[in-house]
């Protein structure tokens, strides 16, 4: 982590674009607490590179996900590849709107790779939390959005 | 007659919303690519009126595509479709000679009115 910008900033970064783009994007409201996670969760990822190093992951109940889906969509009926497929875009648009706020706060510029999605909970290995940020949406679903550092 | 589109993008789901977006327009998807490798490879048999491109995929990425299809195309009209919508990929995107940048998520105004003014610039 450089020390362009303070922990306490970057947390209020990723919360407010988190926020804005869920409910854009996917029509989800999210509202910050701590709920536990539903028995199916998936966890989507991108590497951030250039100008800032760092993982992001978002873990979320799979009804969520499910649900940002067929609002993107705009039908009910949906497959499993439809989840994978529209989760990792939403997560590219989340991403490239991180990197903007990020670029308007700091002047620096930023990538990220092609982002990837998983069953269950997924960390990268030989990464730890630096920051977590939890949500319930307006269904009571669980997110939870985590900033990762590479373990020296 | 429909204005051809070539899209560049390695998410279906951006061919599935572009597709939704131009439905009832004067612009149809002549050819989807899902890399940079791609739509270098068939640009000069599909010969598009537009080409639309994402800039975060695998492999090649959207700028240094755009950048070998000018090089190689300079008649290429290219517009940027990407989230990394700040003025740091504006400037490389503009320096490349993209022609305009539609930043994601797609608005359907947004996207029509970027297409209608490329083409008629």
């Amino acid at each position: 982590m450089t020390t362009t910008i303070s922990q306490a900033k970057l947390q209020e970064v990723l919360d407010k674009i988190t926020q804005e783009v869920t409910e854009k994007v996917a029509g989800i409201r999210l509202y910050q607490a701590v709920i536990t996670p539903g028995e199916k969760t998936c966890t989507v990822h991108a590497d951030f590179h250039s100008g800032f190093q760092f993982g992001l992951s978002m873990c979320a109940d799979l009804a969520l996900f499910t649900r940002l889906t067929q609002y993107m969509m705009q039908q009910e009926e949906i497959e499993q590849q439809d989840i994978e497929d529209f989760v990792k875009e939403y997560f590219n648009v989340l991403c490239g709107h991180i990197a903007a706020g990020l670029f308007q706060a700091t002047m620096i510029a930023s990538r990220f790779d092609v982002p990837s999605f998983h069953t269950g909970f997924y960390q990268p290995e030989s990464m730890q939390e630096q920051i977590t940020l939890n949500y319930a949406s307006d269904k009571n679903e669980s997110v939870q959005l985590t900033h990762n550092l590479a373990v020296r | 007659m429909r204005k051809r589109i070539m899209l560049v993008d390695d998410s279906r789901v951006v061919y599935i919303q572009m597709k939704q977006l131009l439905a009832e327009s004067s612009y149809e998807i002549a050819e989807y690519c899902s890399s940079g490798e791609e739509a270098l490879e068939k640009y000069a048999t599909v010969r598009p009126d537009l080409v639309t491109m994402d800039i975060i995929m695998p492999g090649m990425d959207g700028l240094e595509t755009a950048r070998i299809l000018k090089n190689e195309h300079p008649e290429a009209k290219i517009i940027m479709l990407s989230s990394l919508a700040y003025a740091d990929t504006y400037k490389e995107a503009d320096a490349i000679g993209a022609k305009a940048f539609i930043p994601k998520p797609l608005n359907k105004d947004d996207v029509l009115q970027t297409l209608d003014k490329v083409l008629q610039g």
